[in-house]
């Protein structure tokens, strides 16, 4: 049967023309649209008539900052300074496969799991070598002379034996139809050779940010296109029984009300999109008072059993069930617990937190009868065009995606429903469409982190060393990544169990998934074991990790960890605070440690408790191994915001749901730490354990930042925190 | 009824639905999408710009409140080419991750420098209240003051 197999593709994003794709026989995709007055040479470089440079970049930008490290990659090989050129998003450069949907091609362009640098490492520095090749070899032909001699750089090609000089911009003419370049001869730079990868480099875009210029999703907008808001049911997997729309009508600019059904039909099945009504309009204003002046009966019925403390009750007693499904185990559980000289055990729980993306999603759609174009913000290029052919059945070849830099994602602008909406809508109005969600909308219809109760139990010796391991955790998610997380394994005799509580809450990747909990519980319960058992509580933690050299992780993504890096960070971040110094009454640190993913980071928080119930988080000391740093100056920026996430989540993080009515729905009723919260003193550490590729960023310090803070506390005051929020719960 | 203000200098009228907050009518209307939606309850300041010289956050300003005010937003604050020092620091601390808060948080320490050219780290946490979902405060702690000691030896 004839496929539709690896066709290759291009959509074109709205700032650049078509381009012409070509599949070398060299080892890179190569796109080339070369003319006498300027064009592309390979997708990752673009130099107008003028020779103005700009630098295209695969993978969007979410705040992570993957747009200025990517472009670093870049301007290390065409020798070309940041300073001196513009960056911007290449368009998909991706192929359908043979079920008929997106994938990426040579360049991975999503963000996600912290792994963007690491999967463009090699590809975009090698395309960018070839770049550099071919306007070397340009400049050689045109000069008659061998390319080995010539030397790129500052934009530009020089023959050091003759002193001739040619701008990269009047090479790319001659770039087009060279194809026997060796592969030796376009090879990226080695580590020495490398002075922009590395180096501290600002965020690209920060002039365009700090003069307002329109760089948002939610900024887009083309001619003659309609807004949309949607009155989406707000009870969790409800739907329209009746509504009345004689006043919506009325508001001056409202068209059209057009019923948005949930998919899937089935509430049994997970939500995609929610049950509403959309009011179509000239203006948002007017689109959102319609939408206001709706008269709507939900049906409040399906999801009353989600409620945030009936979901905390069915964690809490799963644990103590016999409903759990064992994880991993090794060794004899009960007679290691029944030999040892303590045993200490522990009951955690945490509730859902939402995204709170500080940009409210937004999705221009213009579906035509068979072909349709999208202007959104969204974190996987591939997943935003397949939202458009789910809606609308159109073929991914078809569709035309304009990508933009997002206001924050943190795994949320990585689900497709604001997208598919804004299609369906399209559809049917015939219209180009922008949907733009309400804050409200935002947080009642997030995909939110899991709520979950955990118990521990650990055995300890004579000698303090825990003997044997037992976690339980009951989740409204399947927790099998807690139970699969060290120090089970390090621990030679464990048993890690999970449940899953039947729930219909939508639950998504929100940034460091799991880890964001999980290295709260184990960090914390190992402090309290140390604690309990009288050791020092660093020295507790060194030692634990010190019991084997390498293992290989059960969680995604599998990779072999060396404990070297923990107790190198403990250490790094111990030292640089001082660990375990003597503190005025009232004061304490805390100290954690944990691997997401590839990196591994350590936290020692110091903090004053002023009064009973509240503190202050005065300095944070942190030290990060991320394999090679591109950004150093990113990389810090990274860390400063996972130590903010999580301090802020730990706080406050409380998403409610009262019988399926989701009750916290603004920063009114779900608090957000401000200035006047956040620490003053971040020191932050990069370690270098000699890696020659990067290992990710962007989720990695928020998980240990949560037990270095409750750790701190409970030395500050003697309370342990077991249940977050910790401004609930002191 | 119809409203007449200036926005960054630039006479204009409105005689649209009263209600709209002055938001929409930037972003919408006036084409100027340096203003953020965060919120629409003022409570994030992403939509902060100044009216007569006091930043406010226009989610929360009617358009019927609005005759005879003088309005600036981020397009403005940058005097041709010149940026604002408080732009300038900015930039200087690499402050911005995702960047959409950030020219709410700048129209704030614009206005707020204004009263307290010189800001204790109290004055800070009392006076900017804007929040940064990228969790940049840090940073914006080293702006403001990098911006204070620019701006007083200006």
């Amino acid at each position: 049967m004839p496929a539709l197999s690896r066709r290759a593709f291009l959509q074109s994003s709205a700032a650049t023309a078509t381009l012409a794709v070509a599949i070398s026989a060299t080892p890179f995709v190569i796109a080339q649209d070369s003319q006498s007055s300027g064009g592309h040479v390979t997708p990752c470089l673009r130099i107008d008539a003028d020779g103005n440079i700009t630098l295209c970049v695969p993978i969007p930008d979410m705040g992570q900052g993957m747009e200025t490290t990517a472009a670093q990659m870049i301007a290390d090989e065409l020798n070309v300074n940041l300073d001196d050129v513009s960056v911007e998003l290449m368009p998909f450069l991706g192929t359908v496969n043979d079920g008929g949907r997106a994938v990426f091609g040579r360049f991975y362009q999503g963000g996600g799991g912290s792994g963007s640098t690491m999967r463009i490492w090699h590809e975009i520095r090698g395309t960018a070598a070839y770049a550099r090749a071919l306007l070397l070899e340009a400049a050689s032909r045109r000069w008659q002379t061998v390319r080995s001699g010539l030397v790129a750089r500052e934009g530009a090609v020089f023959n050091p034996a003759s002193g001739q000089s040619l701008p990269y911009g009047d090479l790319v003419p001659h770039t087009a139809g060279i194809s026997d370049i060796s592969e030796a001869g376009m090879k990226p730079k080695t580590a020495n050779e490398r002075t922009i990868v590395g180096a501290d480099a600002r965020n690209v875009h920060s002039r365009a940010i700090v003069t307002g210029k329109p760089l948002f999703g939610i900024d887009a907008e083309i001619p003659d296109m309609l807004h949309a808001a949607i009155r989406r049911c707000p009870h969790l997997n409800g739907r329209v029984i009746s509504f009345d729309d004689t006043a919506a009508r009325q508001i001056q600019g409202v068209i059209d009300i057009i019923p948005v059904d949930r998919i899937p039909e089935d509430t049994a099945q997970w939500r995609s999109v929610a049950a509403g009504l959309a009011v179509v309009a000239e203006s948002y204003w007017a689109a959102r008072k319609g939408a206001e002046a709706l008269e709507v009966t939900w049906d409040e019925t399906v999801s009353t059993g989600d409620d945030t403390g009936l979901l905390r009750e069915k964690c809490l007693a799963a644990l103590d069930g016999d409903g759990m499904t064992t994880s991993i185990e090794a060794g004899d559980l009960d007679a290691a617990f029944s030999e040892a000289s303590h045993s200490i055990e522990a009951t955690y729980f945490h509730p859902h937190w939402a995204h709170t993306c500080i940009e409210p999603h937004s999705c221009i759609a213009h579906v035509k009868d068979d072909e349709a174009e999208i202007w959104v913000g969204h974190q996987f290029m591939n997943s935003a065009i397949n939202g458009v052919k789910d809606a609308t059945g159109i073929a991914p070849e078809k569709v035309k995606a304009n990508f933009y830099r997002m206001g924050t994602g943190f795994g949320r602008k990585a689900e497709n429903d604001f997208i598919i909406e804004a299609a369906i809508l399209s559809k049917a109005t015939g219209r180009a469409v922008k949907v733009t969600w309400t804050r409200e909308d935002e947080m009642e219809q997030d995909y939110v982190n899991q709520l979950a109760a955990y118990k521990l139990r650990a055995a300890v010796g004579q000698n303090g060393a825990i003997s044997a391991w037992h976690l339980k955790a009951a989740a409204d998610t399947t927790p099998a990544v807690v139970t699969r997380e060290f120090p089970a394994r390090l621990i030679d005799t464990y048993k890690t169990e999970y449940e899953r509580v039947p729930n219909g809450v939508t639950r998504g990747a929100w940034r460091g998934p799991h880890h964001n909990v999980i290295a709260w519980v184990i960090q914390s319960f190992l402090d309290e074991v140390a604690v309990e058992t009288g050791q020092d509580r660093l020295e507790a933690l060194l030692s634990l990790y010190d019991r084997k050299t390498a293992l290989k992780s059960l969680n995604w993504p599998n990779r072999d960890i060396t404990f070297d890096r923990f107790r190198g960070v403990l250490r790094k971040a111990a030292e640089e605070a001082g660990f375990g110094k003597s503190m005025p009454d009232g004061w304490g640190q805390g100290i954690a440690v944990h691997h997401t993913f590839v990196s591994v980071c350590a936290h020692v928080v110091d903090v004053q408790m002023t009064g009973d119930r509240d503190y202050r988080v005065h300095k944070v000391t942190s030290a990060i191994d991320c394999g090679l740093v591109v950004n150093p100056l990113g990389v810090r920026a990274q860390v400063e915001s996972g130590i903010m996430d999580g301090l802020c989540a730990a706080k406050y993080g409380k998403w409610i749901l009262d019988k399926g009515l989701v009750t916290t729905n603004n920063f009114d009723t779900y608090q957000k730490m401000r200035i006047n919260e956040a620490p003053s003193e971040i020191n932050v550490h990069l370690l270098d354990f000699g890696d020659e590729e990067p290992r990710g960023t962007g989720e990695v310090s928020l998980p240990p930042v949560i037990p270095a803070l409750t750790n701190a506390i409970f030395a500050a005051s003697g309370k342990r925190i077991r249940e977050l929020p910790i401004s609930e719960n002191l | 009824m119809s409203v007449s203000f200036t926005i960054n200098g630039t006479r204009r009228s409105f005689d649209g639905d009263e209600e709209m907050p002055l938001l929409w009518h930037l972003r919408e209307e006036a084409g100027l999408k340096g203003t953020k939606f965060g919120c629409g309850i003022g409570q994030c300041g992403a939509c902060t710009v100044h009216l007569d010289g006091e930043a406010v956050r226009s989610c929360s300003v009617p358009m019927a409140s609005l005759d005879g005010a003088n309005i600036t937003t981020i397009e403005g604050l940058a005097e041709d080419d010149a940026l604002h020092p408080v732009q300038e620091a900015w930039i200087e601390e690499d402050v911005p991750q995702c960047g959409y808060c950030q020219a709410g948080q700048i129209m704030a320490t614009v206005a707020f420098l204004k009263d307290t050219p010189n800001p204790t780290d109290e004055d800070i946490n009392t006076g900017i209240t804007n929040l940064c979902r990228c969790g940049t405060y840090y940073r914006i702690r080293k702006a403001i003051k990098r911006a204070a000691v620019a701006m007083q030896s200006a």
